[in-house]
């Protein structure tokens, strides 16, 4: 079972990631934070592109862990797929967040 | 033993029972497949007929063909019936046949679980069209928007027909899922690792995947829309907290997943039988795995792109767009896989080369629409309009319709063990490819002048009869293509010659048997080096048939296969199987009770249904296991095994940890609907929160909690040899005094008819409790069985499946308290 775990963490940690950053994203416009100011920004773009950062950065994280074991598999064809699922993670990460960190507003 | 006694023992062994009596008692993969297949292809010859239907009354302005309201109903029952009674029921049924075959075992895991999803399917799906006989079909579209389905707009039985119907339904599909999940992770061939695994069963896995975690959030809209048109229960009505949005998240969150769980099979499918065709093996084998399982992922975070104009936040608007585009990429990476692979080969023009070539020219423009609707402002422009029903006929027909088709002919020679020797098929497939391009090329351009979906007629001024001429003129030609197939299948298995085994020199193992294949596949099972067994070892089916393979020679006339490790394919553990019994379509019947109870409103029989159902459900675990251990028993070539009943994580654990994954999915969704009318839904906050219990919170939590550990407990005292009843009657009490106080909880909950987020409490209190009261009921099972002498320190699987229920009861419960009780707290 851990080999298909090792397939599978990438994507999942990017659908998990880019729920919280969903719900980060009401909480920003249930509270207002648009209307904040934080180094020269909203407190809302900040937070936004923190978060979007970070999701990066777990995701990248993931990618170089499963170069090698531990979390790396020792079956060359588990590795070729798990660095491949999560290399989409990575990229799902980058472009799917990047409109949401840098451009998102809330309704009125 | 020879060859031919080797045959009639195991036939004897494995062969459902003979004649129209054992079409019901059967448990066997190969019989419950083809009738899955037949069924999905009777549902896709009555959906394709209300197809021609709209286009009749589509041909001509102002037709006076049907009514609005007759219309209405064909066009809903023609998605239903295309979507859940044929596209992913014939998934179904190919991987049921397929599977075992193809990974070198006798049958799928539960094949007792394999029937009882077939019956449910013809139940749920007869329901379905009797309610088309009888003029009261579903008729407010495939998708049940409310209001419009809600019961203020759709007040008849109607609505409720496809709620009540598609839950019975769907029960066969997540049957079917757990089912090939654990077949294809733990029931292989000897020596079959994960990159051996034929590229189907990867694709079957995947998508497998996706039904368990994708059905459940319709499932669960479908129970939030009857008990708000039975009972009131405002989920989705504005003027009471609901949010008719909701639906829309929950329909789409399994919409769009759908759309890849019809798409993934076929794709399995020309990935198995394009290098067949051209003569080389699939390119990219790895890099195709990994597609398949970042479309599964992506897939999952597109459903608001079927909402663009629904007013939703710009956030989602962007997120999905991107999302929405990125997913062509693993989509590409397959497509270019193909390609490579035909590069490589030497293409052979055959009749399922020609349905794979067709697939290619159709979804690839299916796929550029889909990037061209992924941007929000030409979806603005498109949507509702005739262009999304050309696009996704293109994405559907074209992604899973010709692969199938191809398939069919493909595998046509392994279901009948015949020869082709009616040429028809080449003919319907001009037909039906040139018959499906006059039908959707010509609505993407209606749509694109304006033409709206599921409109009954227009003016004779709009400019669109010629073009709608045009497209139902194509749609009889598909018409008569697909009828000329149906001709052709039938003259094939009634009047071809005998054929000989491995008419296309495929390399997989479902060619290692003689066709027909006999009930127990593989005389003795195949230890396997390759991914094309049979091209590495063309002697391998000889050999097999002589016994020199593992259970080649059945001691006794058990069912008996084996169980692999996951990663490596090594036997791990010898598993019996039932055998042929009536018990899965009786249990099915039963279940159609229940749900008919609830459609005809008759609800003094609903608790009788559940009832009976329990019942039923006790005799069927109670007929697994022994009263005496075993032992190793020999597996063949030197091997010994113990049973799977012998270890801690058998079939059923396997089978409960899946189902387990699509129950918490089901919970997580409702979690993300009372989290979605909280925050989003108008009229919130309600008037009243509900006052917290201390008590009740203890008990609930606490009696699931000493539930779990008292069942860990049992499991120690049960592998030291001591008596496990005391520390499971604790359990038990622990589960009865959670149950009581879940009830004691739902009887407070604030009027669940006056605000959505009473009628919110009451599911969750109401899921709380009813898993409280299973695993009650689980518990003084296994006291049972082991006052009954089925559990001993070797027989010890039972109480490891109890154990993982109770783990997740208590989680559940634990969740639901501090949901239930959170906003009285914080206010």
């Amino acid at each position: 079972m851990s080999e298909v775990a090792r397939i599978l963490i990438g994507p999942l940690v990017w659908l998990a990631l880019f729920t919280a950053t969903y719900a980060l994203h009401g909480i920003a416009c249930s509270q207002a934070w648009y209307d904040v100011d934080a180094l020269g920004l909203s407190l809302m773009r900040v937070v936004l592109l923190a978060a979007w950062l970070a999701t990066i950065a777990v995701a990248g994280a993931i990618l170089l862990a499963l170069l090698r074991p531990p979390l790396g598999s020792r079956s060359p064809f588990v590795r070729t797929v798990s660095l491949a699922t999560a290399a989409t993670g990575l990229v799902a990460a980058v472009w799917t967040l990047f409109p949401v960190a840098t451009n998102s507003i809330c309704m009125a | 033993m020879s060859g031919l006694a080797r045959h009639r023992r195991l036939t004897r062994i494995w062969a459902s029972r003979p004649g129209f009596r054992g079409w019901f008692s059967s448990v066997n993969h190969t019989d419950l497949g083809k009738m899955f297949i037949v069924a999905a292809l009777v549902f896709f010859a009555i959906g394709g007929i209300l197809g021609m239907l709209i286009r009749a009354q589509l041909a001509t302005p102002h037709s006076a063909f049907v009514g609005p309201e007759i219309y209405n109903q064909i066009f809903t029952m023609h998605g239903t019936i295309m979507m859940f009674l044929f596209a992913i029921p014939t998934f179904e049924g190919l991987a049921i046949y397929l599977l075992p075959k193809l990974l070198g075992t006798r049958d799928l895991a539960f094949p007792r679980l394999t029937a009882y999803g077939f019956w449910c399917y013809i139940f749920g799906g007869s329901m379905l069209i009797v309610s088309l006989l009888l003029g009261i079909a579903p008729n407010s579209g495939w998708f049940m928007y409310p209001p419009l389905s809600g019961a203020i707009y759709s007040p008849g039985i109607n609505t409720d027909f496809w709620l009540i119907g598609i839950t019975f339904v769907e029960i066969s599909a997540i049957s079917a899922a757990v089912e090939i999940t654990v077949s294809i992770l733990r029931y292989r061939a000897p020596g079959m690792s994960l990159d051996k695994m034929p590229i189907f069963a990867w694709y079957a896995l995947v998508t497998a995947l996706m039904i368990l975690t994708g059905f459940p959030p319709l499932i669960l809209g479908s129970i939030l829309l009857e008990l708000e048109r039975a009972f009131g229960l405002p989920f989705f009505q504005a003027d009471l907290g609901g949010d008719s949005l909701l639906w829309q998240h929950l329909f789409w969150l399994f919409g769009h997943p759908e759309v890849y769980i019809i798409f993934l099979p076929a794709a399995g499918v020309i990935s198995t039988v394009l290098p067949v065709m051209c003569r080389t093996s699939l390119l990219g084998y790895g890099w195709v795995v990994a597609a398949a399982v970042g479309l599964a992922f992506l897939s999952f975070g597109l459903w608001v792109h079927h909402m663009f104009t629904t007013g939703i936040p710009n956030m989602a608007l962007a997120f999905f767009s991107a999302a929405s585009t990125l997913v062509a990429v693993p989509t590409a990476v397959q497509i270019f896989a193909w390609i490579g692979t035909m590069w490589r080969g030497r293409p052979d023009l055959r009749l399922p080369m020609l349905y794979i070539l067709a697939f290619f020219a159709t979804f690839v423009i299916g796929g550029l629409t889909g990037v061209m609707v992924a941007v929000v402002p030409f979806d603005w422009q498109v949507h509702d309009t005739a262009f999304i029903t050309a696009h996704l006929h293109y994405v559907l027909f074209g992604g899973f319709v010709f692969p199938m088709l191809g398939g069919l002919y493909y595998w046509l020679p392994h279901f009948t063990g015949r020869t082709r020797y009616f040429f028809l098929g080449e003919t319907a497939f001009g037909l039906v490819f040139i018959g499906f391009h006059g039908t959707f090329l010509a609505m993407h351009w209606v749509g694109l002048l304006g033409q709206r979906r599921r409109i009954d007629t227009y003016d004779a001024d709009a400019g669109w009869t010629a073009i709608n001429l045009a497209s139902s003129i194509g749609s009889f030609v598909l018409l008569i293509g697909l009828a000329l197939v149906l001709i052709d299948v039938v003259l094939h298995v009634i009047l071809s010659a005998r054929g000989r085994r491995n008419p296309w020199h495929a390399g997989t193992l479902e060619w290692a048997m003689i066709t027909p294949p006999p009930a127990y596949n593989f005389a003795s099972l195949p230890r396997v080096s390759t991914r094309e067994p049979l091209w590495t070892d063309p002697e391998l089916p000889n050999r097999l048939v002589r016994g020199e393979g593992y259970l080649g020679d059945p001691p006794t006339d058990r069912r008996e296969t084996m169980i692999v490790d996951i990663a490596s394919g090594e036997p791990r553990e010898i598993v019996v199987f039932p055998r042929n019994t009536a018990l899965p379509i009786v249990f099915a019947a039963i279940t159609g009770v229940f749900f008919l109870s609830l459609l005809i409103k008759v609800y003094w029989i609903t608790p009788l249904a559940l009832a009976a159902m329990a019942v039923m459900a006790w005799r069927w675990t109670w007929s697994i296991g022994d009263r005496t251990d075993a032992g190793p028993q020999p597996a063949g070539q030197g091997l010994t095994l113990p049973l799977a009943t012998e270890r801690d994580r058998s079939p059923g654990w396997w089978g409960s940890l899946f189902l387990l994954t699509a129950n918490a999915t089901l919970f997580g969704s409702l979690i993300f609907g009372y989290a979605f009318l909280w925050t989003i839904a108008p009229g919130w906050p309600p008037s009243e929160w509900l006052v917290p219990s201390i008590l009740e919170a203890v008990v609930a939590i606490g009696g699931t909690l000493a539930g779990t550990l008292a069942i860990r407990a049992a499991s120690v005292a049960n592998r030291k040899g001591a008596g496990c009843v005391p520390a499971l009657a604790v359990a038990l009490i622990g589960a009865l005094a959670a149950a009581v106080a879940l009830g004691l909880l739902m009887a407070r909950i604030p009027d669940p008819t006056g605000h959505a987020y009473g009628a919110t409490l009451l599911v969750l209190a109401g899921y709380a409790l009813f898993h409280a009261l299973l695993i009650a009921l689980m518990i003084a099972f296994l006291i049972a069985r082991v006052r009954a002498g089925y559990v001993s320190p070797i027989r010890r699987a039972e109480l490891g499946v109890v154990r993982l229920w109770a783990d997740y009861v208590a989680a559940v419960a634990a969740i639901t308290i501090v949901l239930v009780n959170l906003p009285g707290w914080v206010a």
